[in-house]
């Protein structure tokens, strides 16, 4: 569906993360709609269930490309296959990538990938969408109204809306990257962003209980995301 | 093998099998794929074709190509509106369709999984008819002209046989049940043999005793203010999940609105949850009568509403409910009097914005259907039955209105031929308002001689895999054939129900083919979605009510009457006419143009009971002191019509008192007839203890089951995408439990599970069956309880399904049939045990005794008891 947008849009979206159910419509809607093959996710769920019985809570944090300002994977690519729009969303090169990896080790989001088979491949917005006046596929079919996408420019997009309302509840995840992410999120559980590797993409693993409690025996450490402790500053709130 | 030399193996050689030819479909006929797998060229079938032109990076679909067309998923029950887009005549993607009032643009995982369907390389494409031993696999390629020629003599032979009802349809969810009706009804049989009774008739019986006109209630979630959840799991898997989730969320953020959930596991919903409360299984019905104790105890309750409208008034509902205390609710449920009280009284202070429901999870027991009558009862101590944020209900939600969509004359007469296994006289309430049946006694009653069937179609079910004892009981009278002498299935891929089958009908998917569907509208409106065709179903796909059509027209002329058009898309367009004068243009065009149309005419339902009857409805009534208005039908026999109300003759509810109906005469009936005395015999909601739980050792533990997100019972596994996600199902136990038991996460635990005791049950105590499963310790779930999803563990149902990576077979000719192959499918299924994953799960229904509970009939799905031991 369309949406009010300036000239010169600058695409943001604001997570509400305390509506999400987990359903991972947003992470399905993106695979069937850029055919991102089986094993890698450019946006996944996690969960984290917490508390003693019967005080047990769930959380869930849908992520995926962060769009950094000051962008990672783009410096780190020796070809200069990243580069970064004046809308803000950062895009492959296909046609220079030598799917060196540099940029999967570079990100802290887990949010680019880079296997022999391909190029790199990371969300774009669902750019091809925006072109065509829709909203990015995982934005459309979220069931509890988690995402606030829009034209930062234009101050009636739902991004600029949401933003007005809730900007200073809002939060970049690892604000101690340095990043300046253009996506930001209301109400997450801090905690939960060591669930997300830093300098690998996504593991496939996703809702099953080897996130939730690791299993040793069936899911060897070296292939799912280790729980480190990673040190916590004060998210900057951001307005 | 020498056979493999002329017999084609494994599912995905459908593609490349010509009249004639034979293939072998068993569940290890794929041995040997891996030597193909080495010689694997880089890039091939959808995969290629999605590349760029220099192989680098994917072509994104060009919307400025694509057509639109309105459709409804199916890949559950909630039966969201969508839209598909299609590129270059093939369907690219599906989004939720925003003129639907339910869904809007939203749907779920599974919704957005659809097109993957539609690509499956492993679809069913051609009819084939069994040539080995039923069961073996064994198949030939036949053509549709064959097909029907084998099945339309042998419902004439019934039918001259004057044994019309030995013709039967098992179906699931399959949302063309009226065609089915039709079909079955030219040929004169009762016997379409449904699902309901595994799925939710005790919910539908308690809304249909209390309200008299709906199975189910529309909760005003968006408005309300406390929500008491009886063991839904709308977050993930109630009927209309995605449109409760969604209220329930703006209820919630938006509106502050308190959501407290009531289940033994901790649930997405109840982890989501203000508040979570784990009461013991089958406590459900005491929690309620406990809170409604709290609620008439404080004088909190809405004395006004029920006096007026309540069959059992304030006062007699008072002391009926005066032993019911919070403390005697603790003992039972295990949930401390305190809290019951305080949720109670919060419940109570928020009315009428304020809505108790229940699911499966208050429902599927013994006592199942008393537990839900007594949530219910919940909303009419509070005044909240119908009120802005209450507990509000429709006049046609769940049928199509045949008074807009008529059915084309001539319609076949009343079937006057019985069935014992469709109306068996053991269960008196589950054909009583509904024909919900007693679906999971139905293999029972084949193998029993209750009833013989000749023909036996099955269509959008897995019973093998989704019925309880399905492995054993099941797939022994389905493998019977003097039992079950002829079984044709339609399906879409070679499925559980298919391999027992003696013919295969492939189907067109629900993207593919024609249909209306409704359920309960959140938005108090009825409404009507059409399913229409956005591509053309592949190779010799035909959708099961075309192949219905045309083998009534075979039967012989008494029954192709009733089909006097050319196919069901024609049937969908007579059905529009009706809709012309409403919408001002042609009515099918309206309905494919939109895909839904909502009746605007009608206000919103709410306070529907307090309707005012118009001067047409009084006509011909008399009206008694009471205030009852009744009405002379055609045999004589008078009934109460309405009630007069605040000096107006008003609706009431459609119960034989037009008031809320907390005692029920029908009941009270029902229980006499059969000799079932646990309830109290009154007709009243009481509570009574599920006998198998009463009679557990200290060593016993409660075994429910549950649903993913990702997946619906039968037919969402061989979705890649969600198979991706969630493929495995280990058995949840909590923590304290298992220290107790010595198992931690990972380990193999035997569990073996036990018959039950109770009205109508055999045999109680004895073993059903055990199982080798993986356990998953978790805080999340009550610690008497172990948890296992149900849907996972397929035999069938092709690569993704299995968790079985490799080409799709080792076929001459192969190489041709690479074009449609799945990459994804042949390399990439990493939950494959070859590569060290955990492989496609358990089917725990297996080792699930049938159970129906008392007048109802519902399966008692979280009644089952078991022992855990580590292996
Ligand atoms: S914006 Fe598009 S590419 Fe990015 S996560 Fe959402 S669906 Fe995927
Ligand atoms: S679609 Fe929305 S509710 Fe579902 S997991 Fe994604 S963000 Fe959460
Ligand atoms: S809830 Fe999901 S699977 Fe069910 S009908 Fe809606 S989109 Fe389809």
């Amino acid at each position: 569906m369309s949406q009010p947008r300036t000239a010169n849009p600058r695409w943001k979206l604001a997570l509400d993360v305390e509506r999400c159910i987990g359903c991972h419509a947003c992470s399905v809607a993106c695979k069937v709609e850029n055919h991102v093959p089986l094993a890698r996710f450019r946006t996944k769920v996690y969960y984290w269930e917490h508390g003693k019985f019967p005080a047990v809570k769930r959380n869930f944090l849908p992520t995926l490309c962060m769009q950094c300002e000051d962008t990672p994977c783009l410096k780190a690519c020796d070809n200069k296959a990243i580069e970064r729009g004046a809308d803000g969303i950062v895009r492959v090169i296909p046609d220079k990538c030598d799917h060196l990896g540099a940029c999967e080790t570079a990100c802290p989001y887990a949010a680019i990938g880079c296997d022999e088979n391909d190029v790199a491949d990371k969300c774009d917005f669902c750019s091809h969408r925006l072109d065509a006046n829709m909203e990015p596929a995982c934005v459309e079919t979220c069931p509890a109204e988690v995402f606030h996408f829009g034209d930062a420019n234009h101050p009636q997009s739902p991004y600029s809306l949401f933003m007005a309302k809730h900007g200073d509840k809002t939060a970049v995840l690892k604000p101690e990257e340095k990043t300046f992410p253009s996506v930001v999120y209301k109400g997450h559980e801090k905690a939960m962003e060591s669930k997300i590797p830093k300098g690998k993409v996504h593991d496939p693993y996703s809702y099953e209980i080897e996130t939730w409690t690791q299993l040793e025996s069936q899911f060897p450490k070296k292939n799912r995301v280790i729980w480190a402790k990673v040190e916590q500053t004060v998210p900057g709130a951001k307005k | 093998m020498k056979r493999r030399d002329f017999i084609k193996v494994g599912a995905g050689a459908i593609s490349t099998l010509a009249v004639g030819e034979m293939i072998l479909l068993s569940p290890d006929a794929d041995a040997g794929i891996m030597d193909w797998f080495r010689t694997t060229p880089k890039l091939y079938g959808t995969r290629k074709s999605y590349r760029r032109a220099s192989g680098k990076g994917r072509i994104s679909n060009d919307y400025s190509k694509a057509t639109i067309v309105k459709g409804v998923c199916l890949n559950c029950s909630t039966v969201c509106g969508i839209q598909g887009y299609v590129i270059d005549g093939k369907l690219v993607k599906v989004g939720g369709n925003p003129e639907d009032p339910n869904n809007g643009k939203s749907l779920c995982a599974k919704g957005q999984s659809g097109p993957t369907i539609n690509d499956y390389p492993e679809r069913l494409l051609y009819p084939m008819k069994r040539v080995g031993k039923r069961g073996e696999g064994l198949w030939k390629r036949i053509t549709w002209d064959e097909a029907y020629n084998e099945i339309a003599p042998r419902i004439r032979k019934a039918m001259d046989e004057g044994k019309p009802e030995e013709v039967a349809i098992q179906i699931g969810r399959s949302r063309i049940a009226e065609e089915m009706n039709r079909f079955l009804g030219a040929i004169g049989s009762p016997s379409l043999f449904n699902h309901r009774a595994l799925c939710s008739s005790n919910k539908r019986a308690a809304n249909y005793v209390c309200l008299g006109e709906t199975d189910w209630e529309t909760g005003d979630f968006a408005n309300a203010k406390y929500i008491l959840n009886f063991g839904s799991n709308f977050y993930e898997a109630h009927q209309g999940a995605i449109h409760t989730a969604k209220r329930i969320i703006r209820g919630r953020y938006d509106n502050g609105a308190k959501l407290v959930t009531l289940d033994v596991r901790c649930s997405n919903t109840a982890g989501r949850s203000d508040e979570w409360l784990c009461p013991n299984p089958g406590s459900d019905g005491a929690v309620a009568l406990a809170m409604g104790n709290a609620i008439i105890a404080a004088n909190k309750h809405d004395k006004q509403w029920l006096d007026t409208w309540s069959n059992v008034g304030s006062d007699e509902l008072a002391s009926w409910i005066r032993a019911y205390t919070p403390e005697w609710g603790e003992k039972v449920s295990g949930i401390p009097a305190e809290t019951i009280r305080r949720v109670a009284l919060e419940f109570a202070a928020a009315a009428p914005r304020s809505i108790a429901f229940t699911n499966r999870g208050s429902g599927a027991h013994y006592n199942g259907f008393n537990a839900d009558r007594s949530i219910i009862l919940l909303n009419a101590i509070v005044g909240s039955i119908g009120k802005v944020g209450g507990y509000c209900y429709g006049e046609e939600p769940t049928r199509v209105p045949p008074r807009v969509f008529p059915q084309p004359k001539p319609e076949p007469p009343r079937v006057t031929a019985t069935s014992l296994i469709e109306n068996p006289p053991e269960w008196p309430l589950a054909n009583k308002w509904q024909r919900m049946k007693v679906g999971q006694i139905v293999y029972q009653g084949l193998k029993e001689g209750r009833g013989k069937v000749q023909v036996y179609f099955s269509y959008t079910v897995a019973t093998p895999q989704t019925w309880p004892e399905g492995r054993s009981l099941t797939v022994e009278v389905l493998s019977d054939e003097r039992l079950i002498p002829f079984h044709v299935c339609s399906d879409i891929v070679y499925s559980e129900q298919a391999h027992y089958a003696d013919l295969i009908l492939p189907d067109a998917s629900y993207m593919e083919r024609w249909g209306f569907d409704t359920r309960n509208n959140m938005e108090l409106r009825d409404y009507v979605t059409l399913r229409q065709p956005m591509v053309q179903p592949p190779a010799e796909c035909v959708s099961f009510v075309d192949s219905m059509i045309e083998i009534a027209k075979r039967v012989g002329p008494d029954t192709a009457k009733y089909f006097p058009f050319k196919n069901h898309e024609e049937w969908m367009k007579i059905r529009c006419e009706g809709l012309t004068k409403r919408v001002g243009e042609d009515g099918f065009e309206y309905m494919k143009k939109h895909g839904v149309w909502q009746d605007m005419t009608k206000p919103q339902y709410y306070d529907l009971y307090a309707w005012e009857l118009t001067e047409a409805q009084m006509k011909d009534t008399r009206t008694d002191e009471r205030g009852n208005v009744y009405r002379k039908a055609a045999d004589g026999k008078e009934s109460i019509v309405g009630l007069m109300v605040d000096g107006k003759p008003r609706r009431g509810f459609a119960t034989p008192s037009r008031k809320f109906a907390v005692y029920h005469k029908d009941v009270e009936d029902a229980a006499k007839q059969v000799g079932f005395t646990e309830d109290g015999g009154k007709g009243m909601p009481t509570y009574f203890a599920v006998p198998s739980i009463e009679k557990m050792t200290n060593e016993m533990l409660h075994l429910v089951t549950f649903k993913w997100n990702v997946h619906t019972q039968g037919r969402t596994q061989s979705q890649k995408y969600l198979s991706e996600i969630v493929h495995h199902n280990p058995m949840w136990i909590n923590t304290d439990t298992a220290k107790k038991l010595g198992i931690k996460s990972g380990d193999k635990v035997e569990l073996t599970t036990y018959r039950p005791h109770g009205h109508q049950m055999k045999n109680g105590g004895e073993v059903v069956g055990k199982a080798e499963i993986t356990a998953f310790v978790t805080e999340g779930i009550h610690p008497r309880v172990l948890a296992i999803s149900n849907t996972l563990g397929n035999l069938f149902h092709g690569r993704a399904a299995t968790a079985k990576k490799g080409k799709r077979q080792q076929v001459p000719g192969w190489i041709e049939s690479l074009d449609n192959e799945d990459q994804d499918l042949v390399e990439d299924i990493w939950w494959d045990p070859k590569n060290g994953g955990t492989g496609a799960g358990y089917n725990v229904n297996a080792i699930l005794p049938i159970q129906p509970a008392p007048l109802v009939g519902m399966q008692g799905w979280y009644d089952t008891v078991c022992t855990v031991k580590k292996v």
